[in-house]
């Protein structure tokens, strides 16, 4: 498949390539990043903001530990829910549901800390593993019911997951608006604190330690599903041709309903990351849209585990430096989503390179008027 | 005689094939004009020069004594030339009066759909066609579709119609109400070519016929001047020399017999009417016939792909009718897909992935969860080996092997007796060497009866008649989702077959 | 009790509006076979963009500008989804999290003042600090707006209301009874088929993509000046996703999403006055899952493939087109 295209200057033909040389995703997705700083550094600019002090704090949110520590928080759950996507988009289903599985994940941890302080149920040392548990499984729920419908019936997963992700975000405002607010909290829409032995402090004592575990743990546990297990080849089968996948005796929707099943459930952990881990209780949107950047964060990654666990914490330390340019140049955080959007565009964009060859043939007299 | 088109040495070259050699062609008005041919012969070709979709390499063409150059289907159009494709290019979710309109070059703004719906409905009435121009396409029948498709030409005002095999999704009352309405075309001076390979249709409704074979014209009579015989005779050219290589057929046990089996066409329509078939273990069943009348259908009931609507599969003595392709696999079936290289592997995946796209699931290849990577490997260098797969690595993508390379994989896979360790019990091999080149098909060929002396029973599914006759022990010819014959080794010649494959032997019954 | 139904209709009409005017665009978008994810984005942009441009040069230029907006965001998409062929759904988020970052990033009080003085430097200290603008004036429709009871309810209201009611009735008109119309329809359902009987399936997609956005950002001005003049970040709130889900319930017909805006405006206005009662202190929120739960629904029932044809839904929606088989 070749397409030829006359400019004044010669033939510039594009060629689709027979295979995705490494190299070329290696050097695009790094170009796509470089690209992003650029373009928000001439906005910068054109608004009449010193960019370089800027990006020199940036820098900074990657250097200095504490900053750093952030980061890592911040990157919990990205990490987690991004692993579950990679296991969804590689088989073709487009989970764009992350964000609410990330809510009723944290409503699964809440709400078994909160059986465990009012009615005293369940012991301290079980506490942790079971809350594990659940929103595992509330996140795998809530990704389970779109994957059901697009096995059995053939419904849009893209639309059904993206309309559950704000049914969640309000039944996370009902519960803590409601029957899950602290009576001792004055009338704020909070849940009671967690009890530490409730927190992510295992390691070091620290969330971010414990987190950074949970993200290599997470990604370990991807790579061996995907790359090792006979679900994760069928996973992938069905991913690149449905046809092909029944052909070969597969249970296609059985495949489907699994695999949404884990990567809902990592999505559901990356909640409990965060209530308690990076809050410490449950408030109303908690997330800042953590399980919409997993699909960014997905992408950069080419859906592979390890340098999903690298992304997370670049996109944690660009959350970090939003928080450090707000408060001290009074640059809006927004400009790290935006920064995040225009990588997410060009890493995209970047994908017709991956695809497709440009050759410069030169001038070719036969062709030219 | 008033000539509309005029084809005149006509010279078309694909590469590595002449697909049309010299062609002569003339349509007159007020004739139908049948093009008769196999499957490859250039018919199709022919009809899409003259229709604009290719440039012939040689030769002229005439519309109604001027010479003209086709550079689109739009070129063709403006001179009065429609034409109706095997599938219909109809929009399914919009009117009739829609879909014709659309094409219209002279379309108001504001579509007038009264004036508009009048003069579709004048058109079918006058061909007596009951068609309402708000139907929406998907509520129409087969031969309704058809009718629209006619009427979107017509309404163009076109007086030169190609119709490309337009009776195979026809059921024998639809196909005799549009023979009607061809000759009635005809009566009003326009010129039909049809293109078809069922000779009794020939006689049916044609004025005259053209009888094309391996790219060439080799006659062009009236219909009233020749016969059946004579036809099927230019069409399949002269008997070919049987050779009688292989092994005598070991009438051994029977490894599946289908029963009355009935099965829809993606199209929804009948494509298997009580299809009877048993094959035995060593021996090669053949099926014959045109592409299209029933044989994929078949072999995917045969391996679970497809819904049987009736009947009966039976397969080592198990009903398997409807069952998974899962437990059809495991009871020892071999499946090599039509189509292979969009059927049949993954061309993203690796090579070794496509090997074991089956196997991974079995022991020793994995347990309970966790996949043997080892035993794969190590076990795919060997399959490689044997299956002569040539590829510097077992790690590359499957999309970077050559179609008989592809085949080879395929071929590997499925009856290496991976799984289950035996060989095959039953292989069902749909069209396994289209498209393949010389070595490669050779290789296939001794494959399949490298694994009938094993004892394998094997379904044999091709176009080829050279290629039936020299690997079956027994040939059914399919027509029509029936099989309306089957012949044994030694009692068939290639005339044989030909009629029996383009008689509509299945109405007479 | 009168003047009670009065309001809620009043408000109703109000908050469908803006579903409307953001679904309408959308329909024509799908109905060629793209899908606009970006929508949300858009209508942000419209939102910020209407903000500062109405304290700057008034409502005229604010509507202008938003439009520009989102036709601006829309070709990005187009050029990604229909030259690039990629996948639809990511780029169109991609370009709802732009939107969303860039406004929350232009309307940021510091930077918001940078632009506003660079655009009008006579701009007076007060409107280069406040985070309202000023509304859209209401007109009454003379005779229309005494009918008792729905009189007020359709009939005083601000000019982008009003257009939203003619664009309705004209968009369905194009879409189904015209050539533009068939055209359109045609490359959303079988784009090879119309490519064969010479429409320009390209053109046609983006056009009907450029219409979505310019309509997302219509939508996002009148969220502003027309119905809520007051600056919060991220103040769409996902309504850009309820208007895709309002484009399923509508079945992809302008009219139907007439009526489906209202209702889920309604749903909206029902939610509030609850709150404003302090009746049900819960249920608000599970009125507001309301929309969604519905489109879920409606999704599963247009999964039934004899409902889906009856309806029509488009057939080649999110599937890039090209000539070669590839």
């Amino acid at each position: 498949m070749s397409r030829k295209i006359n400019t004044p200057f010669g033939v510039i033909r594009i060629e689709r390539r027979a295979a995705y040389p490494r190299h070329i995703a290696v050097l695009t997705t790094l170009l796509a990043v470089l690209l992003a700083f650029l373009a928000v550094a001439i906005i910068l600019v054109l608004i009449g903001i010193d960019f370089t002090a800027a990006f020199t704090l940036i820098v900074e949110s990657f250097t200095k530990p504490e900053l750093m520590l952030n980061s890592v928080k911040q990157a919990i759950p990205i990490c987690l829910s991004a692993l579950g996507l990679g296991i969804a988009f590689k088989m073709n289903f487009w989970n764009i549901g992350a964000e609410g599985q990330i809510y009723v994940g944290m409503i699964a941890s809440t709400g078994v800390v909160l059986l465990h302080a009012y009615y005293g149920l369940f012991d301290e040392h079980v506490l942790l593993p079971l809350m594990f548990l659940t929103s595992f499984a509330l996140g795998g729920l809530w990704c389970l019911l779109p994957a059901f419908l697009k096995a059995k019936m053939n419904v849009n997963e893209i639309l059904t997951t993206l309309m559950l992700n704000y049914v969640a975000i309000l039944l996370v405002d009902y519960l803590i608006h409601g029957p899950w607010r602290d009576p001792g909290g004055y009338g704020f829409p909070l849940s009671i604190k967690f009890p530490d032995y409730a927190k992510l402090l295992f390691l070091f004592g620290d969330t971010a330690y414990t987190g950074l575990l949970m993200a290599i743990l997470g990604a370990a546990a991807a790579y061996l599903i995907m790359d090792h297990s006979k679900l994760g080849f069928e996973i992938k089968v069905v991913g690149q041709n449905l046809n092909v996948a029944r052909y070969s005796g597969i249970d296609v929707s059985k495949v489907i309903m699994f695999g949404a099943f884990i990567a809902g459930g990592l999505a559901g952990i990356g909640g409990l990351s965060i209530v308690s881990g990076i809050i410490g209780r449950l408030r109303p949107r908690a997330s800042p849209g953590y399980g919409y950047t997993a699909i960014i964060v997905a992408a950069l990654a080419g859906l592979n585990p390890w340098l999903i666990v690298l992304a997370s914490i670049f996109f944690g330390g660009l959350l970090t430096a939003g928080d450090v340019l707000q408060a001290s140049m009074n640059i809006p955080k927004t400009v790290i989503q935006m920064m995040q959007a225009i990588i997410f565009l060009f890493i995209l964009m970047g994908e017709v390179f991956k695809r497709y060859r440009i050759v410069f043939e030169g001038k070719s007299g036969g062709d030219m008027p | 005689m008033d000539e509309l088109v005029g084809l005149r040495g006509i010279v078309k070259r694909f590469p590595g094939v002449v697909a049309n050699d010299h062609v002569d062609f003339t349509l007159r008005r007020g004739e139908v004009h049948a093009l008769l041919g196999e499957n490859g012969a250039g018919k199709t070709t022919l009809m899409n020069i003259l229709y604009g979709l290719y440039k012939p390499d040689e030769g002229g063409i005439y519309i109604k004594g001027k010479r003209v150059k086709l550079k689109s289907p739009r070129d063709a159009i403006e001179l009065g030339i429609g034409m109706v494709h095997q599938n219909f290019r109809l929009i399914e979710g919009h009117t009739v009066l829609e879909n014709i309109v659309l094409g219209a070059r002279d379309l108001e703004f504001v579509i007038d759909s009264k004036r508009r719906g009048e003069e579709i409905r004048r058109i079918a009435e006058n061909y007596g066609w009951k068609i309402d121009p708000e139907m929406k396409i998907w509520q129409l029948s087969a031969g309704e579709k058809q009718q629209v498709e006619l009427l979107k030409i017509l309404y163009r005002g076109a007086d030169i119609l190609i119709l490309d095999e337009p009776t195979s999704v026809l059921t024998p009352q639809e196909t005799r109400e549009l023979f009607r309405a061809l000759r009635r075309m005809a009566s009003e001076g326009k010129g039909i070519i049809f293109i078809t390979h069922k000779l009794n249709e020939v006689f049916e409704v044609s004025d005259r016929v053209t009888v094309m074979r391996k790219g060439r014209v080799v006659v062009t009579e009236k219909t009233t001047e020749t016969t059946q015989e004579q036809l099927a005779n230019y069409m399949v050219g002269r008997p070919v020399v049987f050779r009688p290589e292989i092994a005598e057929a070991v009438s051994g046990e029977e490894v599946a017999r289908v029963i009355d089996l009935e099965a829809l066409s993606d199209k929804g329509i009948p494509a298997l009417r009580k299809v009877n078939l048993t094959i035995r273990s060593g021996e090669i069943v053949g099926i014959a016939g045109v592409s299209g009348n029933g044989q994929v259908e078949l072999a995917e009931v045969m391996a679970g792909l497809r819904k049987a609507t009736g009947g009966r599969v039976i397969i080592a003595g198990v009903d398997v009718t409807n069952k998974d392709p899962r437990k059809i696999i495991e009871l020892g079936v071999a499946y090599i897909p039509p189509e292979s290289i969009k059927w049949g592997i993954i061309p993203d995946m690796r090579i070794v992935d496509n090997l074991f796209l089956k196997a991974y699931r079995y022991h020793p290849y994995s347990n309970k969860l966790i996949l043997n990577w080892r035993k794969i490997f190590e076990d795919s260098e060997r399959l490689v080996r044997d299956f002569e797969v040539i590829t510097p690595n077992i790690f590359n993508k499957a999309r970077s092997l050559s179609g008989g390379n592809i085949q080879r994989l395929i071929l590997a896979r499925e009856l290496s007796g991976i799984i289950g360790g035996g060989i095959p019990k039953l292989i069902v091999a749909a069209y396994p060497t289209k498209g393949l080149d010389v070595g490669a098909t050779e290789f296939v060929h001794k494959t399949l009866l490298k694994y009938k002396k094993l004892g394998s029973g094997i379904l044999f599914i091709s176009e080829d008649l050279e290629e039936i006759m020299m690997l079956s022990d027994r040939i059914a010819v399919m027509l029509e989702g029936r099989i309306t014959g089957i012949l044994h080794r030694g009692e068939t010649n290639i005339e044989r077959l030909g009629l029996l494959m383009s008689k509509a032997v299945a109405e007479k019954r | 009790m009168i003047d009670w139904i009065e309001s809620v209709l009043h408000i109703t009409v109000q908050m469908g509006t803006l579903y409307l005017l953001a679904s309408l665009g959308e329909i024509y978008a799908e109905r060629s076979g793209i899908l606009n994810l970006g929508l949300e984005g858009m209508m942000i942009m419209g939102a910020a963009l209407s903000f500062i441009f109405t304290l700057a040069y008034g409502h005229f230029a604010a509507i202008i500008i938003s439009i520009a907006a989102g036709i601006l965001m829309s070709l990005v998409l187009a050029v990604m989804a229909i030259h690039m062929r990629l996948n639809q759904v990511v780029a169109g988020l991609a370009i709802t999290m732009l939107g969303l970052g860039l406004s929350g990033f232009l309307a940021f009080p510091d930077i918001r003042k940078n632009i506003l003085l660079s655009l009008n430097p006579a701009l007076p200290e007060q409107a280069l600090m406040t985070q309202e603008a000023p509304k859209l004036p209401e007109i009454s429709i003379p005779l229309l707006s005494n009918i008792p009871i729905i009189g007020r309810a359709f009939f005083h209201h601000n000019v982008l209301v009003y257009v939203s009611y003619i664009a309705a009735l004209v968009m369905w008109f194009i879409l189904f009874k015209t050539r533009i119309g068939l055209s359109l329809r045609s490359v959303g359902e079988d784009p090879a088929t119309a490519d064969s009987l010479g429409v320009n399936v390209f053109l046609v997609r983006y056009l009907a993509t450029v219409i979505s956005g310019g309509f997302a950002g219509l939508a996002g001005a009148y969220l502003f000046i027309g119905f809520h003049p007051f600056w919060q970040e991220g103040m769409t709130a996902g309504k850009g996703f309820i208007a895709l889900a309002l484009v399923i319930l509508s079945t992809w017909n302008p009219l139907r999403a007439v009526l489906g805006a209202y209702l889920f405006g309604g749903i909206d206005t029902v939610q509030y006055r609850l709150q404003l009662f302090g009746l049900g202190a819960q249920s608000p929120y599970f009125l507001a899952m309301l929309p969604y739960l519905i489109t879920i629904i409606t999704l599963i029932l247009i999964s039934f493939e004899n409902l889906r044809k009856r309806i029509g839904v488009p057939k080649s929606l999110g599937i890039p087109y090209s000539r070669e088989q590839d």
